[in-house]
C-alpha cells in the first residue's frame, strides 16, 4: 500500500490511530502497531510478508546470539551469518535477474532469466537489519530480547517500504518506552499532510512534464531536454521528501523520532554538500557502516569511496544506468576531495552553483532512462548534437501551461518553514499566531491533495520498487 | 523529567544554604563574607531551566518568604554594635537581597508566564489536532457509509467494484489491492470533484499560450490508466467509442478490453486552441502503404467486387492555427501517398470536399470523431466514386442534440472544453428501413432501430447514437433497386456514414474491422456483395488497428 490514496489516509489510518488511542498502555499500543504494520505489508504482499518476518526472526535471533557470546567466536558467527543471509536475500530478490541477463550477455550463455517480483521495501528493511545487526557486534545497541519488540522495529509501517532507513539505536527506547505530547500528534499530523501535498500536489504533476519530455527524448529539443531533467529532479525530491516527511509525521503520532532523511539537498553548495541533505538515512548507513570497510588495504579513503558510491548506483535499483549514476556522483565527490574544501570556497559562488545545479540535473537524467540507448539520446539532445533545435512551440505551450507550477516548484525547494519559523520563533505571540496558521494550512493542504486523489488514479511513490 | 528535577533541585538546595548563612543571628553571615550573593546565580540559573512544573511553585515561594523576614530583624541584631563598616556592608547586602527578591518576583513571573504559554501551545495543539483528526474522521466516515458511485459517466466506464474474495486472488495480491482500488475509484459523488479539479484546480497550474488560448495535454504520458480496473462501458453496452479513446480509460491489467491502438505509433497528444480540442496527428511514418497492401488484397480475393478505401482525416486537418503547425505531421500527405499505394481500389477523397466545408460544423470541438455532417460530405465524396444516387441533405429530418461535451475532454479534463459544450446535429432518412443486426459471427439477428434513442445517452456519448461497433448492423432498403450491396469495413467513424449512405444501396452491411469474427471474403460471398468500402480515420488506417485488415483476411 502507498500513502499517497485515499484508502489508506482515511481508511486505513484513521482505524489505525482509533485502535492505537484505544490502546492503554505501550505493550498493547505496540501490539496494535505490529498488527496494523503486518497488514500495512500484506496488503501489497501477501506471500513475502512470511519471508520479511523469517528475515526479522533469523536476525532478532543473530542479535540474541552475538550478545551471548559477545567477544567470541559466537559473536562473530552469527553477524557474519546474519549479514551475509539479508545480503543474499536482497542480492536474489532484487539483482537475480540483472546479475543472470549480463552474464548471458557477457558469455553468450543461455541461462533462464529468474521472474522474480521485487519484495516492496526489502531493500529498506535489509538495511536496517545490517544497521541492527553490526551495531549490535559492536556493542552500539543492546540486544533486543523480546521478538515482538524487534518485530515491531522492523515492520513499523511508516518507514516499513520506503524509508528512511530508521537505525535500532535511533529507536532503541522508545520501543519500550514513550510518551506521546499532543504537541507531537499535532506536529506529526501537519508533517503528513505536508507531505502528502508534496507528493500529490507538487510531484505528480511535474511528473507529467517529465515524463511527458523524457518520455520522447528523440524528438525533444534542447530546452525540452533540460526542462524534462529539471522538472524530473524535482519530482523525485518532492516524491521522496514528501514520502519521509509522512513518515517522520506518522512516527511521531506513534511517539516515535525519526532522523530526518531530507534537509533541502537542493540549496547545497557543491556536490559533496548535496549528498549530505539528499538521502541522510543512506549516506549515513554507507558512512558508518561501508567506507571503513578494511579491504582495499592503504587506499581504502579512495577505494572505500568508490566502493560506496557503486553501493549508492546499485542499491537504487538493478539497472546499469543506476550504477553508472553512483560512480558519476562518486567521480564528482572525488574530485571535490581533490580540489580540497578551501579551494573550493575561493571558487565564486556563481560558478559553484552553475556547477552543481548542472551535475544534480544530468545525474536524474542519467536516473531516469534505464534504457542507455535513451540516454545516451538525453546526452546528445541536451548539449545540441541531435539536430531538433534550440526551442520548439510545444515547449513555449507546455512551459506556459505549467508555468505556476514550476515557480512553485523552485520556491518549495528552499526552506521556506525554517526561515518562517525563524521569523516568528521571536514571540510568543507570533509563534502562536504561526501554529494556528500551520492548522489552517494544513487542513487546507489535506483537504486540496484529498481532492485530487479523487482523479488522480494510484501513482505509487518512484521508491517504492529500489 | 528526572533531568528536569535534578536542575530543580540543586538551584534549592543553594538557596537553603544561602538563607542559612544569612541568619541574622548567625555572625557568620554578617561577617563580610561575599557568600550571600551566591544565590543570585544558581536563581538565574533556575529561572531559565525551569519548565514550570506545578510541584516547583510551593518550592520557589518558600525562600523568597524567608527573605523577605529576616529584614525587619536585621536592624534589632547585631549590626548596633557594629562599627560603620558593617552599616555600609549592610546597606550594601539589603541591596543584594532586594536583587534577590526582585529576580525571584522576575522567575516567578516568568513561570507564570511559561504555564500560560504552555496551556496555550497545549490548546493549539489540540486545535491542530482537532482540525487535521476532524478531517480525516470525516473523510473516513464519508468513505465508509456514503452511497458509492458505480459508474464514471465522461471516462465512460463501470468504477472499479468489491473484489470477490478468492484464496488464489488474496494470494496475489489482488484482494486486498482490490478492496483499495474499490475505495479510491468510487469516492462519493466522484463527478464533482472532478470538476472541482479541473474548474479550480489544474488552471492553477499555469496559463494559456498565446491568443488561440493553447493547452497541449499529453495523455500518453500521464499514464492514468494503471488503476482503472475495470472495462470500458462501450465495450458491453456496445456504444461506439473509436479506438484510441476507449483503450486508454480502461486498463492494462485486462489484456482482452484493450485496444491495439493506445499504444500505437502516434503519440495521442491533443491540443486545446479556442476552446477546440485537437489530436496531435503523428504521421504514418510508411505505414499508409501497409495499409494499402492489406486492401489492395481483399480486391485480389474479390476481382469482382468494386473496393473504395475511404480514410478520413481528422480535425487537426482543418483547425489547426497556423502558428501550431508544426506540432502535427500531415495527413495529407499520408493520404495521398495511400492513394499512390492502392491497386485497382478506389480511393475516395473525402479531404478535398470536408475541406472546403470547414466552415460548417463537420467536427465536433470536444470529441475526436467527425460530425454527422462532416461524414455526410464523406459520404457524398464516395456515392460519386460509386456511381449511386445521394439524397441532399434536407431530405432528411434534422436532430439537434444540446450540452455535447465529447470523448476530449475525458482525456485532457480541461475546463475549455467542459464549460464550451456543442451541439450534435445528425441526420435520419424519413423513409422506413429495415435493420438488422448480428453478432460478429453474423449469428443471432435482432431487429433494431437505425438510430439509438438519443435520451438513452450521455451527454458524453451523443456519437453513439449510430449504435455499437461490436455488431454487423445490415440496412436494408426496400426503395432502393439499383442491385448494388455495400459491405463497409470500418471503425467508429464509418459508423456515420451508414444512415446517409442508405439510400444509395439496397443492402450495406457494416462491420467493425475489431469485431470481426468470420473470413470477410466468404462473407462477401455469402451477401452477394457488390462494392466494398474500406471507411476509417487515419489513425485507425495507419496505426495497429489496420492490422485487423490483415487479420481478418488470414485468420
Amino acid at each position: 500500500m502507498v500513502f499517497s490514496r485515499l484508502f489508506f489516509i482515511y481508511i486505513f489510518l484513521p482505524i489505525c490511530l482509533l485502535f492505537y488511542a484505544l490502546a492503554r498502555n505501550v505493550k498493547q499500543k505496540n501490539w496494535v502497531l505490529i498488527i496494523f504494520s503486518l497488514l500495512f505489508y500484506a496488503w501489497g504482499e501477501p506471500v513475502y510478508v512470511f519471508l520479511m518476518m523469517i528475515t526479522a526472526l533469523i536476525n532478532y535471533g543473530a542479535g540474541r546470539m552475538i550478545g551471548r557470546y559477545q567477544g567470541k567466536a559466537g559473536d562473530t558467527i552469527a553477524t557474519y551469518f546474519a549479514v551475509i543471509y539479508d545480503f543474499l536475500m536482497l542480492g536474489i530478490f532484487k539483482y537475480s535477474g540483472f546479475i543472470v541477463e549480463n552474464i548471458n550477455a557477457l558469455l553468450s550463455s543461455d541461462i533462464p532469466v529468474p521472474d522474480i517480483k521485487l519484495p516492496i521495501g526489502i531493500s529498506f528493511y535489509t538495511f536496517q537489519t545490517v544497521s541492527y545487526i553490526i551495531d549490535r557486534h559492536w556493542e552500539d545497541v543492546k540486544p533486543q530480547k523480546s521478538f515482538k519488540n524487534f518485530l515491531l522495529y522492523l515492520t513499523l509501517f511508516p518507514q516499513l517500504v520506503a524509508g528512511p532507513i530508521v537505525r535500532y539505536s535511533t529507536i532503541e527506547k522508545e520501543i519500550e518506552d514513550r510518551k506521546t505530547s499532543i504537541t507531537d500528534i499535532s506536529y506529526g499530523l501537519n508533517r503528513v499532510a505536508l507531505g502528502l501535498s508534496k507528493k500529490v500536489l507538487i510531484a505528480n504533476q511535474l511528473s507529467i512534464i517529465a515524463d511527458n519530455f523524457l518520455g520522447n527524448i528523440e524528438s525533444t529539443t534542447v530546452f525540452g531536454a533540460w526542462f524534462g531533467a529539471i522538472a524530473y529532479a524535482m519530482q523525485i525530491y518532492f516524491d521522496f521528501s514528501g514520502y519521509s516527511d509522512i513518515a517522520i509525521g506518522l512516527g511521531r503520532v506513534f511517539g516515535f523520532h525519526f532522523d530526518e532523511n531530507f534537509n533541502h539537498p537542493f540549496i547545497c553548495k557543491d556536490i559533496t554538500e548535496f549528498w549530505q541533505r539528499w538521502h541522510i538515512s543512506l549516506s549515513t548507513f554507507f558512512r558508518d557502516y561501508l567506507l571503513y570497510v578494511p579491504i582495499f588495504g592503504k587506499r581504502r579513503k579512495y577505494g572505500g569511496l568508490f566502493l560506496v558510491w557503486l553501493c549508492t548506483g546499485i542499491w537504487h535499483g538493478a539497472s546499469w544506468n543506476f550504477i553508472l549514476w553512483g560512480v558519476y556522483y562518486g567521480i564528482f565527490v572525488f574530485l571535490e576531495m581533490k580540489i580540497g574544501k578551501k579551494n573550493m570556497k575561493k571558487i565564486p559562488i556563481i560558478i559553484r552553483q552553475i556547477y552543481n545545479k548542472i551535475v544534480i540535473i544530468v545525474g536524474f537524467a542519467i536516473f531516469y532512462f534505464e534504457d542507455l540507448g535513451k540516454l545516451g539520446s538525453f546526452f546528445r539532445t541536451a548539449f545540441g548534437f541531435s539536430g531538433n533545435g534550440l526551442i520548439g512551440i510545444q515547449d513555449k505551450i507546455s512551459f506556459m501551461n505549467n508555468i505556476y507550477l514550476v515557480i512553485l516548484a523552485v520556491v518549495c525547494c528552499f526552506p521556506l518553514i525554517e526561515w518562517v519559523k525563524k521569523l516568528t520563533d521571536k514571540t510568543f505571540f507570533t509563534k502562536s499566531v504561526a501554529s494556528l496558521v500551520t492548522t489552517v494550512c494544513s487542513a487546507a493542504l489535506l483537504l486540496l491533495t484529498s481532492v485530487m486523489l479523487v482523479d488522480a488514479t494510484t501513482n505509487p511513490f518512484l521508491y517504492f520498487r529500489f | 523529567m528526572s533531568e528536569i528535577n535534578k536542575n530543580n533541585s540543586s538551584p534549592e538546595n543553594v538557596e537553603y544554604v544561602g538563607r542559612y548563612e544569612k541568619r541574622p543571628d548567625n555572625p557568620a553571615a554578617s561577617s563580610g563574607n561575599p557568600r550571600p550573593l551566591k544565590p543570585l546565580k544558581p536563581l538565574k540559573k533556575a529561572g531559565t531551566t525551569s519548565s514550570a512544573s506545578q510541584t516547583e511553585k510551593p518550592r520557589v515561594r518558600k525562600p523568597a518568604e524567608n527573605a523577605q523576614g529576616p529584614k525587619p530583624a536585621r536592624p534589632a541584631g547585631q549590626t548596633v554594635r557594629r562599627t560603620d563598616a558593617p552599616v555600609g556592608k549592610k546597606k550594601k547586602k539589603s541591596a543584594a537581597e532586594k536583587e534577590a527578591a526582585r529576580q525571584r518576583a522576575i522567575k516567578r513571573k516568568q513561570e507564570k508566564r511559561e504555564r500560560r504559554h504552555n496551556k496555550i501551545t497545549r490548546g493549539i495543539a489540540w486545535v491542530n489536532v482537532a482540525a487535521v483528526g476532524g478531517l480525516l474522521a470525516f473523510g473516513s466516515v464519508y468513505m465508509l457509509f456514503f452511497k458509492h458511485e458505480t459508474i464514471s459517466q465522461d471516462e465512460n466506464r463501470y468504477l472499479a467494484k468489491f473484489p470477490e474474495f478468492t484464496a488464489e486472488s488474496y494470494f496475489k495480491g489482488e484482494y486486498t489491492e482490490g478492496i483499495a482500488d474499490y475505495y479510491d475509484d468510487t469516492v462519493p459523488n466522484r463527478d464533482t470533484f472532478k470538476k472541482i479539479i479541473t474548474n479550480y484546480i489544474t488552471p492553477l497550474k499555469g496559463r494559456k499560450f498565446g491568443d488561440d488560448e493553447v493547452e497541449l495535454h499529453g495523455i500518453a504520458f500521464e499514464k492514468k490508466d494503471t488503476q482503472t480496473t475495470t472495462a470500458a462501458v462501450t465495450t458491453t453496452s456496445g456504444t461506439g467509442t473509436a479506438v484510441e479513446t476507449t483503450a486508454a480509460e480502461t486498463t492494462t491489467t485486462l489484456p482482452s478490453a484493450v485496444d491495439p491502438a493506445v499504444d500505437g505509433e502516434m503519440a495521442n497528444n491533443i491540443l486545446i486552441a479556442n476552446n477546440r480540442g485537437i489530436m496531435i496527428y503523428g504521421g504514418a511514418w510508411g505505414n499508409e502503404k501497409e495499409y494499402a497492401e492489406y486492401v489492395n488484397e481483399y480486391k485480389e480475393a474479390l476481382p469482382k467486387v468494386n473496393v473504395y478505401s475511404l480514410v478520413a482525416p481528422t480535425a487537426c486537418s482543418f483547425y489547426t492555427p497556423e502558428n501550431y503547425k508544426d506540432l502535427f505531421e500531415s495527413e495529407k500527405k499520408d493520404l495521398d501517398s495511400i492513394k499512390r499505394s492502392l491497386k485497382n481500389v478506389t480511393a475516395v477523397d473525402a479531404y478535398t470536399p470536408l475541406l472546403a466545408h470547414k466552415n460548417e460544423d463537420i467536427y465536433s470541438r470536444t470529441d475526436h470523431h467527425w460530425q454527422p455532417l462532416g461524414a455526410y460530405y464523406a459520404a457524398e465524396a464516395f456515392a460519386e466514386a460509386a456511381g449511386v444516387d445521394f439524397d441532399p441533405i434536407d431530405k432528411y429530418q434534422k436532430v439537434t442534440l444540446y450540452g455535447f461535451v465529447g470523448t476530449l475532454y475525458g482525456y485532457t479534463q480541461s475546463a475549455a472544453l467542459l464549460n464550451n459544450p456543442e451541439k450534435f446535429i445528425y441526420y435520419k432518412p424519413k423513409n422506413t428501413l429495415k435493420v438488422t443486426q448480428y453478432d460478429s459471427y453474423f449469428q443471432n439477428p435482432t431487429e433494431v432501430e437505425l438510430f439509438l434513442k438519443p435520451t438513452t445517452l450521455d451527454t458524453s456519448s451523443y456519437y453513439m447514437v449510430f449504435g455499437s461497433d461490436e455488431r454487423i448492423a445490415h440496412v436494408n432498403n426496400p426503395s432502393c433497386k439499383n442491385g448494388r450491396n455495400l459491405v463497409i469495413f470500418k471503425d467508429s467513424y464509418g459508423n456515420a456514414l451508414l444512415p446517409v449512405l442508405a439510400n444509395s444501396f439496397e443492402n450495406i452491411y457494416m462491420c467493425d474491422i475489431r469485431y470481426f469474427n468470420i473470413n470477410p471474403v466468404d462473407f462477401a460471398k455469402e451477401v452477394k456483395c457488390t462494392d466494398m468500402l474500406f471507411a476509417m480515420c487515419t489513425y485507425s488506417a495507419v496505426g495497429p488497428n489496420r492490422d485487423y485488415i490483415y487479420n481478418n483476411l488470414h485468420n
